[in-house]
């Protein structure tokens, strides 16, 4: 297969693929001394014995060539140009880390030379790759993404989806299997069907090939082509690189319960660097004392590296919480708070008004996408895209087959890259299959990359229980999101506020789960036709009162309007609020609320343990124990998947009833 | 849940009153404000407000008109629609708040042993710790007031911060000592109401457009407490109106006018106008401030309607809902702060009438009769008049004669 190939390279080129993986090489084995002396503090995945892959393919990249990588990934960064000082400082937890200590091995970013992490998940990274390879498309850039992975991702739904968008999209992506047939210790013998990962490439309509991953020449030669192929806008390309690791998994972990010493004693034998070092000799094209010397000049960098890492200073704590978002964006329209809508304002739908603020951000901004299934053409199932495909076209109004993890774990690498993707579930319930990507990954990003990336990744679909829907159909999921660090909830419940807060969403750096309601996507209300947006973490105060404070979102917020306006006739003043953001939630509002009542009820449709109701009480009691007059209420959907029949359905869902009961109630405490 | 009506102590040293009477009916929905029923202290009737809104539910053994009531008694409940009053829950009783401590047998008298001999109702038993609102506290503390002793309008008992602030505004209602009510707090401008500035105008005008002097006048009530006593003693039945001090001035006071109309008469530049009619009115502080309902013709009233439209024309103006006519076409009028302690003061001339009376508290204190020191009950009137209608003299002779009249009140009540 590589017979051939070195007559083909000039001896510049030879001369830096020896010295890249004696780089790596030489790095890892300090990395494996240091991590004995117990100054590595976490894991620590040696990449010895596949240094050949790593660096023949990133031989044919641009530091604007982007690589996302594996729990095994020093090679690949050492390779993109993470110089050994950053990596062996990260792994020493230092501050001068490539991650700024926030990483360690299996959390490594550089996004000023194209590596765009490693990750401790197995898969994403093959659909970040395709991500990155979608904004590239989108910007018409000429870039190219690659994924390494092991050949334990290949028997992942991640490699089955990023494989095929990318090959229907025709999308700039390498995706390099470095099969050292272990997943960890299970041998991918046992684990896969087909005992070959470079013909699966036939299935996804790409092309394929199965070289031998310690022949770096010979690799070499492949990624140059899949990289013009790339480059010129042909597609992806799938490579098997079949190699072995030679080190145990993980430093410290045993080796000699799933393989023998002789089949890595063998393995050895065949250490891609040696291959390259006798072959350069045999044909006499460099000298013996030229490789010593980059051996020598290699081991002083190592050591010099080590020093560097060692007198490193350690992260300041006070930081630890720093860059879980994004820094306030720079170019900011005029905000308009949440000031009601004069008289006279034209009234709109909840639909219509985000679609509006959709179109309007997307005539701006030619970076906004659009993902999602029959979001294109169609003009989505809610017709939040209706005719936009008609102005932008397939690529920014972008159909997908129905692989919910697949084009959510896309829309992180291409975020990840310069674009801003919409992703169009539909149902909230849906992205249940892609939650991985959301909170392992889009939401992990801009902290773990110490606020080098940004994440406008906007998540939007319908929530909540209605006609019948059923319980694949109705869920409302805020909490969970909410739960998580690093992202956005949103939860409008009027045209006003749903324009507003999506006009924010499309122009902020962070992660938005936008959640519409359903049941209102219908109900109209006053819009103004001017521009305006409400920034995240503003309630609104949708009614003042006195005796008491209600606090309700989405759905929730009509009936309770309802409920106190019913209540105003007797007699009792009802204050009403819409936190409008589950994350970040204003509590300022409720508690200077609950300061003036001294009564707080929170109406939810979603379940009460561990929720909303629940977040609320616990931040009032703590910080407005003494504004208290009555114990925190709440009332909420009941705690159960969703039944069909109405009757079932309705029993589920508060009411007005249940809602003027639990505010009489209150008053009565 | 039901709250509780109870007796509230109206004096510092008040443990004890009668019942009066009910001022709204069994079923009957009661408004936060409206008064609910009559309570006898040691020296007035006075008119229970009630803190709370809710529909009055009376137990069967309700107190009775003339019955002594201990303070803190339970009397009834105010309900929520459709909510059954706990007496009508099987094993609840009206209890009273003296109960004798639980011996520690009664204590541990388990579920198993439901015949004790001395029936003991939850609300004795139990006697939990007072619970009130952290807000409740946090109000109290402010306010200088003891919660401790304060009863809890909450669900289950707890004491709220309505509570805390009901007992700030009205401190003989519970132990309250004396404080400032949260709306009155320093440095908070409180706004001139209507009613403010009709009385700002009218005071105003008495004291400037009047030529004012007051005269006083100690007075031997002992006879005039006697009678009363008769009339509680005699009522005949809970509907049964009893008069009421205020009540027994008015009529002596329309009796002893008729002999001296000059006091009752309007000033003119040109002439003086005699009254034709006995129309009397009679100061009440409400919560909005000072009102004079007028009743009329007291002349042709029995003592029975004349107490019975007193105590109607004093909830109309408490409640604010005195229609204008009873403000208007007074020849007299009378002003007590007797209840307060005040024995003497300078009632100012309700324009245009030309003189007002102030009574004083009735109070025990030793008295000179027939060279011996005797204790008699004492009161002292305060008539002030304006001097451009009637002179010093024919004042004074007015007053003398209503003291006759408060002294031996028989004769001038027969007619």
């Amino acid at each position: 297969m590589s017979a051939k190939v070195t007559t083909g390279l000039d001896k510049q080129t030879l001369l830096e693929l020896f010295r890249t993986m004696h780089v790596i090489r030489q790095c890892e084995e300090q990395l494996a001394k240091v991590h004995q002396r117990g100054l590595v503090h976490g894991a620590c995945h040696t990449y010895v014995g596949e240094e050949a892959i790593a660096t023949a393919v990133c031989a044919h990249l641009g530091q604007r060539d982007v690589v996302f990588s594996t729990h095994r990934g020093h090679g690949h960064a050492l390779a993109k140009g993470v110089t050994p000082r950053q990596l062996i400082a990260e792994l020493l937890g230092r501050s001068t880390g490539c991650s700024q200590g926030r990483g360690g091995s299996m959390h490594l970013f550089s996004p000023e030379v194209g590596m765009m992490g490693t990750s401790g998940i197995v898969g994403p990274c093959i659909l970040q790759a395709a991500g990155a390879g979608y904004t590239f498309k989108l910007l018409q850039s000429d870039q190219v993404a690659v994924a390494f992975f092991g050949d334990g991702a290949v028997n992942n739904g991640a490699f089955h989806e990023g494989l095929n968008l990318a090959s229907i999209w025709k999308l700039p992506v390498l995706f390099i299997c470095e099969n050292n047939q272990f997943a960890t210790e299970v041998p991918f013998a046992y684990a896969a069907g087909n005992p070959r990962v470079g013909n699966r490439a036939e299935v996804y309509g790409m092309p394929g090939f199965e070289l031998d991953g310690n022949d770096v020449l010979s690799i070499y030669e492949t990624a140059s082509d899949a990289v013009r192929r790339a480059r010129s806008g042909q597609g992806p390309t799938l490579i098997e690189c079949r190699t072995y690791r030679t080190r145990a998994h993980a430093e410290g972990m045993g080796d000699f319960t799933y393989r023998t010493r002789e089949d890595v004693e063998k393995w050895k034998e065949k250490c891609p660097i040696a291959r390259l070092k006798s072959r350069l000799l045999a044909e006499g094209r460099v000298s013996a004392r030229e490789l010593d010397a980059i051996v020598d000049e290699v081991s002083q960098q190592i050591a010099e590296a080590q020093q560097f890492a060692e007198a490193s200073p350690w992260p300041d704590p006070a930081t630890a919480t720093r860059h879980i978002y994004a820094s306030p964006q720079v170019p900011q329209r005029v905000v308009v708070k949440s000031a009601p809508a004069p008289a006279g304002t034209r009234e709109i739908t909840y639909m219509k008004a985000t679609h509006e603020a959709l179109a309007e951000e997307m005539a701006v901004n030619p970076r906004i996408f659009v993902m999602g299934e029959g979001i294109g053409k169609r003009g989505g199932n809610f017709n939040t895209t209706a005719g936009l495909y008609d102005l932008y076209g397939p690529v920014r109004l972008c159909d997908t087959p129905i692989a919910e993890r697949g084009f959510v774990g896309m829309s992180c690498g291409a975020a990840m890259t310069g674009s801003r993707p919409v992703i169009d579930f539909m149902f909230a319930d849906f992205v249940l299959d892609s939650v991985g990507e959301i909170v392992n990954q889009i939401s992990k990003m801009q902290y773990m990359s110490s606020g080098r990336l940004t994440m406008p990744v906007l998540l939007r679909g319908c929530i909540g229980i209605g006609h019948s829907a059923a319980t694949h159909h109705s869920g409302n999921y805020y909490p969970m999101y909410a739960h998580f660090p690093g992202l956005r909830v949103v939860v409008p419940s009027s045209p006003y506020d749903a324009k507003g807060l999506l006009k924010h969403a499309l122009r902020s750096n962070d992660p938005v789960l936008f959640l519409e309601p359903r049941e209102l996507l219908g109900t109209k209300g006053p819009v103004p036709a001017e521009d305006y947006e409400i920034p995240f973490g503003q309630a609104a105060v949708v009614r003042e009162g006195t005796d008491a404070t209600v606090v309700a979102v989405g759905r929730m917020v009509p009936v309770v309007v309802e409920a106190a306006q019913k209540l105003s006739a007797e007699g009792a003043a009802i204050e009403v609020i819409d936190p409008r953001t589950v994350a970040p939630l204003d509590i300022d509002t409720i508690l200077a609320s609950v300061s003036k009542t001294g009564r707080l009820l929170i109406v939810d449709e979603c379940f009460a343990p561990f929720g909303l109701g629940a977040e609320i009480s616990a931040q009032v009691a703590d910080r407005g124990f003494d504004d208290l007059d009555a114990p925190i209420r709440r009332v909420n959907g009941l705690h159960t998947p969703t039944p069909y029949s109405p009757t079932l359905e309705a029993a589920v869902v508060p009411n007005l009833d249940d809602v003027l009961r639990g505010i009489r109630e209150l008053l009565a405490e | 849940m039901a709250v509780e009506v109870v007796v509230p102590r109206l004096g510092w040293s008040m443990d004890e009153g009668t019942f009066g009477e009910w001022l709204k009916q069994d079923g009957e929905y009661v408004a936060q404000g409206q008064s609910l029923f009559v309570l006898e202290g040691e020296k007035s009737a006075q008119e229970i407000e009630s803190f709370d809104a809710g529909i009055l539910r009376i137990p069967p053994h309700g107190p009775r008109s003339g019955d002594l009531v201990k303070v803190g008694q339970v009397l009834a409940y105010l309900v929520a629609e459709n909510e059954t009053p706990p007496f009508a829950l099987a094993g609840a009783a009206v209890t009273t708040p003296t109960v004798e401590p639980a011996s520690p047998a009664k204590v541990s008298a388990t579920p198993s042993e439901p015949a004790v001999s001395v029936p003991v109702t939850p609300a004795t038993v139990a006697s939990p710790a007072v619970q009130a609102s952290p807000r409740a506290r946090r109000k109290a503390a402010e306010l200088g007031i003891d919660w401790t002793n304060l009863t809890g309008s909450g669900s289950t008992g707890r004491i709220r911060e309505r509570d805390v602030l009901a007992a700030a505004q009205h401190p003989t209602a519970t132990t309250g000592r004396g404080v400032v009510p949260a709306s009155r707090k320093g440095g908070q401008p409180q706004p001139v109401t209507r009613l403010r500035k009709a009385i700002a105008t009218r005071m105003l005008a008495g004291a400037n457009e009047t030529a004012p002097v007051t005269l006083t006048m100690p007075c031997d009530a002992t006879n005039l407490v006697s009678l009363r006593q008769q009339f509680r003693t005699m009522r005949r039945d809970a509907e049964d109106v009893v008069p009421d001090y205020n009540d027994l001035i008015i009529k002596l006071t329309a009796a002893v006018l008729e002999r001296h109309p000059l006091l009752a008469a309007r000033w003119g530049e040109q002439e003086i106008t005699l009254p034709s009619d006995w129309h009397i009115a009679m100061a009440v502080d409400t919560e909005g401030g000072l009102l004079a309902p007028v009743i009329r013709h007291v002349d042709r009233m029995s003592l029975r309607q004349l107490a019975t439209e007193t105590r109607r024309l004093a909830h109309a103006a408490r409640a604010g809902t005195l229609p204008e006519g009873d403000l208007q076409g007074g020849v007299f009028t009378i002003t007590n702060l007797g209840m307060f302690g005040v024995t003497a003061f300078t009632p100012v001339i309700n324009l245009p009438q030309a003189s007002i009376l102030g009574v004083g508290a009735i109070v025990r204190e030793p008295a000179v009769s027939e060279d011996k020191i005797v204790i008699r009950d004492r009161v002292t009137l305060s008539l002030t008049f304006d001097h451009r209608v009637v002179d010093g003299a024919p004042a004074a002779r007015f007053l003398a004669e209503l003291r006759l009249a408060i002294e031996q009140p028989g004769p001038w009540l027969m007619s």
